[in-house]
């Protein structure tokens, strides 16, 4: 190497310094922080430890344990779905708080296709007595709850549950008269 | 040995050209950034105009920033540094101008294509066939005038930079052209050759990766530039050099499926994309520690130097990017975050702090070298580093809080478990309009902070005569050591890294025998090489300072790095049956009228805001229905399965509601959803669907695999017709009066399919062609 190469400034007492320059750069060759090389040796072992667990040794599949946990929520709203009959929907529909709670969902969920005052628009008139699927108050529930094919009423128990269903049938019930 | 001094004129004046190019795309970028984080908050902001929508301008903001604003920083960071690292003046002045002008065309018809909603509907990839090939072209300028450089360097070892600039010409070149393969079917429309999962896989493999190699490796090389040369301090660590870049572009490819957890994709695809992606995060730090730490001895200079500041900032930023980037590719984590802010908030902490302080810092370093002037003031640059501070904590801040607000209330369950707590998706939206609202502040607060470097620099080079760089060098004729083809592949290093990852692949993807022999096999590598480096450590040095004076094998081993990591997760996936990947339920294919429906959906940008992929996660399955298979989009050319949540997934929304209720809600959503943030299409009412265009989108189809029927143009037409006549009849029963021929009706023809499959059992789906 000729006399006048660039070299590397070196002051006494600092760590080495590679022997070249790059447009007046130069590099020390510091050992890799251990705190750096641990966290990239864990990563590495997590990684090979993690696929034989998922990889070879792993049980169900996510979609298998998702539907076992979806058929759970079923039985349990079909356990409690039991509970309503007519007798207790006319009740709830004279209940204050229940009707109150309805009325929220409604608002919420029913009021784009059946109207702020049940009168009807996209969906079907629920304020006047006719009645085109059946006016008892578990069949209303139970069209909330499963809706009706082909008519774009889609099911709502599956978002709402049995009591916001039972609520929201309350509530339609309170703008008629009782038997 | 012979030695001498030459005297080197740079060439400059493409640098400025790509420098003042990106200050003017960085305000156009950031300013529709401002604009449709605006629109997310106040609907009316979309002005009913279809060019003005977020659908569409949501792809020109994430074009702009990345391929506009990032992309001439990047050139003109590349340029300067190159020339003056490799002792050269760029090997052609007349390639540095066709590079330069033909960037700018492709943003300019970007710029003008994407308002109109042509599309190709995948994210960061919307640009139409013609300016795809007009990109790789102008790329292959790029790297022909860079290689060619390389070629009459005068200095022969290679610094580190430039090891991350051959990274990402090779890696951009190689991802863009594979996830851009489409088949024309007219001179402003394609359809992607990849459908479904594997355009999924695809797409994220050349997503994640234009995060890497685009934002992150050709920055990561100006930093060990530009930093060094503005701290006047020496790099921190070369050894720490070496590690992080092999481990950066061998790693980082492998990480794309984490864009996908939870969805269809296949598990172990989903695996890898974790365990990689928190395998990233050492590397990652390294060149944050290699910026930081070379700062040290160089802090007192931070009062008073704005250009530190800001890359004292930027790597920060980076380190906080890539330590949150693993964090959410943790499944769980990612079940919360995903579809939500916290993502948006994730990819503002890079492209704002690391890439946007990056561009600040480098251009405040460049303007008084470029143009022999002092800054016009220290003071405002100094006014401008705090504005952008405060704005992208405000930004980061907001958007963390807001995403994991709505993750929680989306996740969110009462009554034991049974129900939703918040069924109405609206519910969880107006829950964080206020941070939305903050992003405004937020993003505002940084693009004035932008906006007074473009006046600084405005007033720094009035008046100022530009001034080309030129340096007496010192040349060193002697001629390097060739490694050569064997050089290059059989040495130590090279030989356990390729066999090590061989038995690891054999140890993933064999059988019961083969994975105890990959074990083995892998375990008895890292043991023989670690040996090995202890024993003969020189050995290993002195090959890698040999392969650092041959550009050629450096080139060829960074690209065996990157290449490795998509082969072995791409090629299963496209060369599968596509019978074996469908689950058990297959997709019917769209009647002609719902695909000229779905292109109306891709080329308004639907996919921006609604997803359709229900995922493998108790909450989305309550809400959305049970969740998604591989084969309900497997005919899906460009597949849509989606990014981000702003609106409800919509992979089952067929059938959910009565025509009307969509004819509706496209006039106004606000009629038939109060509170929502969507956007009118009143155009689709009024225009007509592109019933000629559908022949030969049908012959794309057939060729790309859809089993569509060889219909006559005449049996096409009569289809869309019925169906057509068929939804207008039904609108009428609900009194509404609609041309069967407007583009509304395709649309709600489309929306009504989705979901709409049919179950498969193995045995008939391996029946099937």
């Amino acid at each position: 190497m000729s006399a006048h190469a660039p070299q590397p400034p070196q002051k006494p007492g600092e760590d080495p310094i590679r022997p070249h320059v790059f447009d007046g750069i130069a590099e020390y060759d510091k050992r890799l922080p251990n705190w750096w090389l641990m966290t990239l040796y864990a990563s590495i072992a997590f990684a090979v430890v993690y696929w034989m667990a998922t990889q070879h040794f792993g049980g169900k599949s996510d979609g298998e344990k998702v539907t076992a946990h979806i058929q759970g929520i079923r039985a349990a709203k079909l356990a409690a779905a039991g509970s309503y009959d007519d007798a207790a929907l006319w009740e709830m529909s004279r209940n204050a708080s229940i009707v109150a709670a309805g009325a929220a969902t409604y608002a919420s969920t029913c009021v784009a296709c059946h109207g702020a005052n049940l009168e009807g628009g996209i969906g079907l008139n629920l304020a006047d007595a006719q009645w085109k699927h059946g006016g008892a108050p578990t069949t209303i529930m139970r069209a909330v709850a499963e809706g009706i094919a082909g008519t774009g009423m889609p099911p709502w128990g599956p978002m709402l549950g049995p009591k916001k269903t039972a609520e929201v049938t309350a509530f339609v019930l309170s703008k008629h008269p009782a038997p | 040995m012979s030695a001498r001094n030459v005297t080197i004129h740079y060439n400059d004046k493409v640098v400025r050209q790509f420098l003042l190019a990106t200050i003017i795309w960085g305000v156009v970028g950031m300013l529709v950034g401002v604009l449709i984080a605006s629109q997310l908050n106040f609907w009316r902001a979309n002005f009913d105009l279809p060019w003005l929508t977020f659908g569409r301008l949501r792809p020109l903001h994430t074009n702009a920033v990345i391929f506009a604003f990032v992309g001439n920083m990047m050139f003109a960071g590349v340029y300067y540094s190159t020339q003056r690292l490799v002792k050269a003046r760029l090997a052609s002045d007349f390639l540095s101008s066709l590079h330069f002008w033909g960037w700018q065309a492709i943003i300019v018809s970007a710029a003008i294509t994407l308002p109109l909603g042509f599309s190709r509907g995948k994210e960061y990839a919307e640009l139409i066939w013609p300016i795809n090939i007009a990109v790789a072209g102008i790329w292959v300028v790029f790297a022909v005038n860079f290689f060619w450089t390389l070629a009459r360097r005068q200095e022969r070892n290679l610094y580190v930079a430039i090891w991350f600039y051959i990274g990402t010409i090779i890696t951009v070149a190689m991802l863009y052209i594979v996830n851009h393969l489409s088949l024309p079917t007219s001179l402003t429309h394609s359809y992607p050759i990849f459908g479904g999962v594997q355009d999924a896989l695809v797409q994220w493999w050349y997503g994640h990766n234009a995060v890497a190699f685009f934002l992150t490796t050709p920055i990561l090389g100006i930093m060990y530039y530009f930093l060094p040369k503005a701290a006047e301090r020496p790099v921190y660590s070369y050894r720490l050099s070496v590690i992080h870049f092999w481990s950066l572009v061998f790693v980082y490819i492998w990480a794309g499926p984490h864009h996908l957890l939870n969805t269809a994709l296949p598990d172990w695809l989903q695996t890898l994309g974790m365990t990689f992606s928190l395998m990233l995060w050492a590397p990652s730090w390294g060149g944050m520690l290699n910026g930081l730490l070379t700062l040290r001895g160089a802090w007192d200079k931070l009062r008073t130097e704005p250009v530190l500041k800001f890359f004292a900032a930027a790597v920060t930023f980076y380190g906080m990017a890539t330590f949150e980037g693993p964090l959410l590719s943790i499944k769980s984590v990612n079940a919360l975050g995903h579809y939500t802010d916290w993502i948006i908030g994730h990819v503002h902490a890079g492209a704002l702090g690391w890439n946007g302080f990056m561009a600040a810092g480098m251009i405040y370093w460049l303007v008084p070298r470029l143009w022999n002037k002092p800054l016009y003031s220290t003071a405002l640059a100094n006014i401008h580093f705090w504005l952008g501070i405060v704005g992208i904590l405000l930004y980061v801040a907001a958007m963390w809080v807001s995403g994991i607000t709505q993750g929680l209330m989306l996740n969110a369950t009462a009554e034991g478990g049974t129900v939703l707590a918040y069924p109405n998706f609206l519910d969880t939206l107006n829950s964080i309009r206020v941070l939305m609202g903050l992003r405004i502040v937020g993003g505002g607060l940084y693009l004035v902070g932008f906006l007074l470097l473009g006046y600084n620099v405005l007033r720094s080079i009035r008046g100022a005569r530009a001034v080309d760089g030129v340096a007496e060098v010192f040349v060193d004729d002697t001629p390097s050591p060739r490694v050569g083809v064997a050089g290059t592949i059989f040495n130590p290093p090279v030989i356990f890294s390729a066999l090590g990852t061989l038995f690891a692949c054999v140890w993933m993807f064999g059988g019961d025998f083969l994975q105890l022999v990959g074990l083995f096999g892998t375990a008895l590598c890292v043991i023989l090489a670690w040996l090995h480096f202890e024993s003969r450590s020189r050995g290993w040095a002195d090959w890698y300072e040999r392969l650092l004076v041959n550009a050629a094998p450096f080139t060829v081993l960074t690209f065996l790095a990157v290449a490795a990591g998509g082969l072995i997760q791409i090629i299963p996936t496209v060369v599968v049956n596509r019978a074996q990947n469908v689950e058990d339920r297959i997709q019917v294919p769209y009647t002609p009228l719902e695909l000229a429906g779905r292109d109306i959906y891709v080329s308004e940008g639907c996919y921006n805001c609604h997803s359709q992929m229900i995922r493998t996660l108790v909450p989305d399955v309550m809400r959305y229905g049970d969740y998604s298979r591989l084969g309900e989009s497997i005919y899906d050319h460009p597949y849509q399965w989606g990014s981000r949540r702003i609106g409800p997934d919509l992979a089952r929304v067929g059938g959910k509601y009565p025509d009307s209720w969509h004819y509706h809600h496209m006039l106004n959503p606000r009629a038939i959803s109060p509170g929502s943030n969507m956007p009118n299409y009143p155009w689709l009412f009024e225009r007509d669907t592109d019933v000629a265009a559908l022949p030969s989108k049908l012959a794309v189809q057939r060729t790309l695999g859809v089993p569509y029927p060889d219909w006559s143009e005449a049996e096409l037409k009569a289809q869309v017709d019925e169906q057509a006549a068929g939804i207008a009849a039904r609108l009428r029963a609900a009194d509404i009066l609609v041309e069967p021929s407007r583009e509304i009706v395709a649309l709600i023809a489309y929306l009504q399919k989705l979901g709409k499959s049919e179950p498969v059992t193995p045995q008939v789906a391996s029946a099937k062609p």
